[in-house]
């Protein structure tokens, strides 16, 4: 019935106008501020293409919009890779132990970011925690910090969450006793995990990788007291650009490339994966 | 439901009323807001020379932090101006001036004949001194050992370790460099940016860029960046706390920060009163320095200051400065320099 309804193409009388007041928040807080960004970047400081041909003729603003993206793309693989166990752990834990662990990812996420920054310097620097005990055991001091390792380690840290939470609320609505009727019909416990149990929990990994990967892009607290100068996201140079310079034309055309670049790589992602059902619209 | 729902709407009303008639009465008041950088520093900055003057006049201060440059020009060209007083950057002063984003102050009522001429300018008075030292971790380097030049300060052969630099352009690094390679200190601006690059790509894989004050402090306590161009209150604040750390004082480069109002302020008047009353008040000035190790910006405050903290402000040192930094220079070449600066660090 509700699916009928939901699925159906004509809007069903007058309840279609309960959208209007979501409809006009999202005109007022999204559409009207990124029409003024895409104008700001096409006319300050004066009208033209300026600042996209600024963007374009230093190598420098490249790289940094190429570094942007490797790091989100690692920092998706590295959060993925713990994620998944991670949240098939809970599944199968036991009610408190289930608890435990989701209070472990979830207390770091009510921390302040940047408290939760500075714990990552003091642990990762040269004099810290990790390296005087590598120097105890008579190892020699590993650079963790001011360089990409810094950057994934903190970042992968706050983004823990948006992977684990959607992929153990898919894993939970999966049903246990296919894995045992794999098994029943001779499927070795491996072999059942990976072809029937991994492939219906898709979307929420799915999911998890848009919302790591799309959140990644936008960090620029974490590489900024983290990473090295060669680190440097877009959205620290973004800042940079506006609050230090003041170029708010060329903060502007950051943004909109970003924005574009990201959408051109979610619409060739969605020619690869169903977007649709990535994130929960499929059945 | 009738008589308490009744009771209830009529006591509702009147506390509304009441409300209203609150704010319409604070809104009559007179009232400042004052923008720092924030934190503990802010705190002792408002309860030194805001609060007291405040108080005596009948004027309610409200705060708000940090300053952010993007905010200021928003509001100013909003013409919804909320911020009344502003510690900002004295190259910021002079392109807030310029763009016409910050009121110019009248000499009639803001009276500056008691501060250095350097560090006022047609928008901007300021608010302190600090310098811009070479700072050494004591564990690393002995009083007598450390590099007590910008020459030295680069020479990684005689001193081996880290160097830590702010990562701005403003940050005083290119001043150091240029130092370092034999400017004579009297023909640093305007600045010979391509020399300074060459002599910072000399030391260009030791040397860490830092953020933040508390980045700067825990770099060099912790020994990771035994030598780094720090400001004298933050090195001074950590080893007060115990930890290894010192200003060398030679060469330092006198830094300042300024007070700007921004055009469009509801209480223009007002604002200028209290900057007024703040370069004369040698006490609370003294109160400020006595916590934090900037200098007043009125010598007769300096008698107020207690001798060991005296010791460790810039005003005391000005037979081993080497420049103030001139930020109208700054204010023309930091976008510029900015841009190099990241392609640099970048490569």
């Amino acid at each position: 019935m509700t699916g009928e309804a939901v699925t159906g193409r004509r809007l069903p009388d007058g309840w279609g106008f309960l959208v209007l007041p979501l409809v006009a928040f999202l005109l007022v807080v999204f559409v009207h501020p990124l029409i003024s960004v895409l104008a700001r970047s096409l006319s300050d400081p004066e009208p033209g293409l300026g600042n996209y041909a600024a963007f374009f003729d230093s190598p420098v603003y490249l790289d940094v919009l190429v570094n942007t993206f490797v790091v989100a793309g690692l920092v998706t693989l590295v959060t993925l890779v713990l994620g998944f166990p991670y949240a098939y752990l809970m599944t199968l834990a036991t009610p408190f132990w289930r608890g435990v662990l989701m209070a472990a990812v979830l207390v770091p996420f009510w921390t302040s970011l940047l408290v939760r920054t500075f714990a990552w310097v003091l642990i990762l620097r040269d004099t810290g925690v990790v390296n005087e005990v590598i120097g105890a055991l008579g190892g020699q001091p590993v650079p963790l910090l001011r360089n990409l390792a810094g950057v994934l380690i903190g970042m992968v840290q706050v983004m823990l969450p948006f992977a684990v939470l959607p992929i153990y609320a898919t894993m939970r609505g999966v049903d246990r006793r296919l894995l045992q009727a794999a098994e029943g019909l001779g499927a070795r416990p491996a072999f059942a995990f990976w072809r029937v149990y991994a492939p219906l929990t898709l979307p929420g990994v799915a999911a998890a990788t848009l919302l790591v990967f799309v959140s990644s892009l936008g960090f620029y607290v974490t590489p900024a007291l983290l990473g090295g100068p060669q680190n440097v996201m877009i959205g620290e140079l973004i800042v940079q650009q506006l609050s230090g310079v003041l170029r708010w034309g060329f903060a502007s055309a950051l943004a909109v490339i970003l924005l574009v670049v990201t959408g051109v790589l979610l619409l060739l992602a969605a020619r690869v994966v169903d977007l649709r059902r990535m994130i929960g619209g499929g059945r | 439901m009738s008589r308490r729902g009744i009771a209830l709407a009529v006591t509702g009303l009147l506390v509304l009323t009441a409300c209203g008639g609150g704010h319409a009465a604070s809104g009559d008041g007179k009232q400042l807001t004052v923008v720092m950088w924030g934190g503990d520093d802010q705190k002792k900055a408002v309860a030194a020379y805001v609060e007291p003057w405040a108080k005596a006049n009948g004027v309610t201060v409200k705060q708000d932090s940090p300053t952010d440059y993007a905010k200021f020009r928003a509001q100013v060209e909003s013409k919804k101006v909320s911020w009344g007083v502003v510690e900002v950057e004295p190259n910021f002063a002079v392109t807030a001036c310029e763009n016409g984003w910050a009121v110019k102050l009248d000499p009639a009522k803001v009276d500056m004949s008691k501060v250095k001429k350097e560090l006022v300018s047609e928008c901007a008075a300021p608010l302190l001194e600090y310098a811009f030292t070479i700072a050494y971790n004591t564990k690393a380097y002995s009083a007598e050992n450390h590099p007590k030049t910008w020459a030295e300060f680069f020479d990684t052969a005689k001193f081996p370790g880290k160097r830590g630099f702010w990562k701005y352009a403003t940050g005083a690094m290119f001043e150091a460099a240029l130092l370092a390679d034999g400017v004579p200190a009297d023909q640093l601006y305007p600045l010979d940016i391509d020399r300074a690059f060459k002599k910072l790509d000399t030391i260009k894989k030791d040397i860490v860029f830092y953020e933040t004050g508390e980045q700067q402090q825990q770099l060099v306590s912790s020994g990771e960046v035994p030598l780094i161009q720090a400001w004298n209150g933050r090195i001074f604040a950590a080893a007060e706390d115990g930890q290894p750390v010192a200003n060398e004082w030679n060469q330092h480069l006198l830094s300042y920060d300024q007070v700007v109002i921004p055009a469009g302020y509801r209480d223009t008047a007002l604002a200028q009163e209290w900057l007024n009353n703040f370069l004369a008040d040698a006490k609370g000035q003294a109160d400020y320095a006595n916590q934090s190790a900037y200098a007043p910006v009125t010598p007769e405050a300096l008698q107020y200051v207690q001798p060991d903290v005296r010791r460790e402000l810039p005003t005391e040192h000005e037979d081993q400065r080497a420049a103030i930094v001139d930020y109208t220079y700054w204010a023309e070449h930091y976008d510029e320099v900015t841009e190099r600066l990241n392609e640099w660090m970048a490569q």
